[in-house]
């Protein structure tokens, strides 16, 4: 009952199958979202994650399973949520043949807001994300990075608590990817809110998320900050090629073996040798340095390599998150190709 | 219940915002009903020059005789492509917007079909313009082509629920387009807003009879024609019967359609 009350957003067992095709989409997921946690669901398409946020926004009904917002359950009380949340689709779901300004009024009106409330909020919102200048503009002259701002700066209009972000950046380039992510750190950082966002991009998990639930066939396989997901596979891994002669090497490396947070030292082919660190990869070659000054080694070349999120993922589920995303970012480009020759 | 009205007038706001925006959908609004009435206008006068058919139209102008129709035509054709709207709004993620936020959801429909009425109204008044221009009086006068713009909003709000009814459950745009064409054609021609019903065959008279848009067209042409009688009232009674079926039953798809 305390965690209930303690956490932004709960989630026990819950279920979600379609009626239309008695697709089972979401399978006993399980997670708790903190206050102030920016979390994220990181899943291939079809994994479910639309529908988990579907499902906990009200939008559709679960099959199974109970969902508590801010403290409330949603099931029992949708009405007392209303304003707690914010929701930006997967899609643009901004209207092209009106302005960014009549866009937003009518979100604020379609959340009871009164004219003055919208008229300061927007203008908050809107140089919030830095659209404030072209708001009199249609969104058919806007770019899918612009798109996307407006669409998270109006699902700010009712000022929620707890902000669901499905896929902010899909199909979008690399720059305006980092720039959303800028506007969702600032969010966070400036407002305290609570986000809950779905991806499929690595780094967009990795960049963003306090925590990461990775999710695939509806359900969750594994679920913690990004640096633990990491470590549990393997922690960071430093490569090193020496000056000197074997033996003086291998006595260095002996003693390297009782230095803290050192997992295991490893001779590998050419000379080249390895050392796994149990956490924090980069201050440990601090330490490797002043181990070897006093050893008298000359060290030669050092590299750090740290596992990746996509090597987590490629852990847990079996394959690359790439391997099934090549189609999709063309279907979402295809939309927006779309819907400016829709005229 | 609270904020139906309030949601109803800015789901509808929206919609118009865009049909006004639409510069070139509301020439051809215009230029449609004009070309109809002086191409069809001149085709009749022939017919009409034969007091036989004179007597059929019970009037000596073919123009007067069409008004009602055409104004109807224009609006079914609009209206009844209310549907699409929201085809598109589920496609663009827009109707999941407008589902998340605190709206009633009967909103959703109902503001689509006043938008459709409001149109209507619209362009009910400009084939009016363009009818006196061409010649056309009306029988009831200022009065009496209020009373049709109040009919005419009815038949849009109809054809408006219908289409939305049917694009609840039709997901894709190129099946509603079909189905609502193949819909249109026997609305409009089994109806007498072209012809006369007495000039048709037994069978025909017998749709003529349960085809809403012919409830329509006997008052609005008694308006235009004949002048004020008692069964104006007892066909806009039966129009409006059918306006409160149809936002029930469209309601109710509309709901079922949108929960999973
Ligand atoms: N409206 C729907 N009706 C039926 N099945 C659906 C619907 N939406 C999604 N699905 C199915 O549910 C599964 C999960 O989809 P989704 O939640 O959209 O995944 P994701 O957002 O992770 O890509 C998929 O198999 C998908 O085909
Ligand atoms: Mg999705």
């Amino acid at each position: 009952m305390s965690e209930i009350a303690n956490e932004a957003i709960v989630v026990e067992n819950l279920r979600k199958v379609y009626s239309s095709n008695g697709v089972e989409a979401v399978k006993n997921v399980s997670f708790s979202v903190h206050y102030g946690e920016i979390f994220g669901f990181l899943g291939p398409n079809g994994a479910g994650k639309s529908t988990t946020i579907k499902t906990i926004i009200g939008l559709l009904r679960p099959t199974d399973g109970k969902i508590y917002l801010d403290g409330v359950d949603v099931l029992k009380h949708p009405n007392r949520v209303r304003m707690v949340k914010g929701y930006s689709s997967q899609e643009s779901s901004l209207d092209d043949r009106l302005t960014a300004y009549e866009n937003i009024f009518l979100q604020g009106k379609f959340f009871h807001l009164s004219n003055e409330k919208i008229e300061k909020r927007s203008k908050e919102v809107l140089e919030m994300f830095g659209l404030w200048e072209r708001r009199k503009d249609l969104i058919e002259s806007y770019s899918g990075g612009m798109m996307k701002r407006l669409d998270i700066a109006e699902a700010l209009i009712h000022r929620p608590k707890i902000l669901f972000l499905d896929e902010p950046t899909l199909g979008l380039d690399i720059q305006t990817r980092h720039s959303i992510w800028n506007y969702i750190k600032k969010l966070r950082e400036e407002h305290g809110m609570t986000i809950f966002l779905t991806t499929h991009y690595l780094e967009e998990a990795d960049e963003l998320c306090d925590r990461v639930g990775i999710i695939d066939n509806g359900k969750i396989l594994a679920l913690d900050k990004p640096g633990v997901l990491k470590s549990q596979i393997g922690g960071d891994l430093i490569t090193m090629t020496f000056g000197n002669e074997k033996e003086k090497v291998n006595a260095f490396l002996e003693k390297l073996k009782t230095v803290k947070d050192v997992k295991s030292v490893n001779a590998l082919d050419n000379n080249v040798y390895s050392l796994v660190a149990e956490k924090n990869g980069d201050q440990l070659i601090p330490k490797v340095f002043s181990v070897a000054e006093k050893e008298g080694i000359s060290i030669e070349s050092i590299r750090l390599k740290r596992p990746t999120l996509d090597d987590v993922y490629l852990t847990y589920t079996g394959k690359t998150i790439r391997e099934a995303e090549g189609s999709r970012e063309e279907a979402a480009q295809q939309r927006v190709t779309m819907r400016r020759i829709r005229r | 219940m609270k904020y139906l009205l309030e949601d109803t007038y800015y789901v509808a706001l929206r919609e118009l915002k865009k049909y006004f925006r639409q510069k070139t959908r509301l020439l051809m609004t215009l230029i449609q009903p004009f070309i109809w009435l002086t191409l069809m206008g001149n085709m009749m006068t022939g017919l009409t020059n034969n007091p036989i058919a004179a007597n059929f139209l019970g009037t000596g102008n073919y123009l007067t005789f069409m008004t009602p129709g055409i104004i109807l035509m224009t609006i079914m054709f609009t209206s009844i492509f209310s549907g699409m709207s929201i085809v598109w709004d589920r496609r663009i993620g827009y109707l999941d917007k407008l589902l998340a936020a605190p709206i009633n959801r009967a909103a959703i429909p109902f503001g689509k079909m006043l938008s459709a009425a409001i149109q209507g109204v619209i362009q009910a008044g400009i084939i009016v313009v363009i009818a006196v221009i061409l010649g056309v009086r009306f029988q009831t006068g200022i009065l009496g082509i209020l009373v049709i713009f109040i009919i005419a909003m009815m038949v849009a709000f109809i054809l408006g629920g219908i289409s939305l009814a049917l694009a609840a459950k039709i997901k894709t745009i190129e099946t509603l387009m079909a189905i609502v064409n193949m819909l249109t054609m026997p609305l409009m021609f089994a109806s007498n807003a072209l012809f006369p019903t007495n000039v048709m065959p037994s069978w025909l008279k017998a749709i003529v009879k349960i085809n809403p848009i012919t409830y329509a067209i006997n008052p609005m042409r008694s308006l235009t024609v004949t002048g004020w009688s008692s069964s104006i009232i007892a066909n806009i009674l039966i129009i409006f019967a059918i306006d409160i079926l149809v936002m029930l039953w469209t309601n109710w798809v509309f709901v079922n359609a949108v929960s999973e």
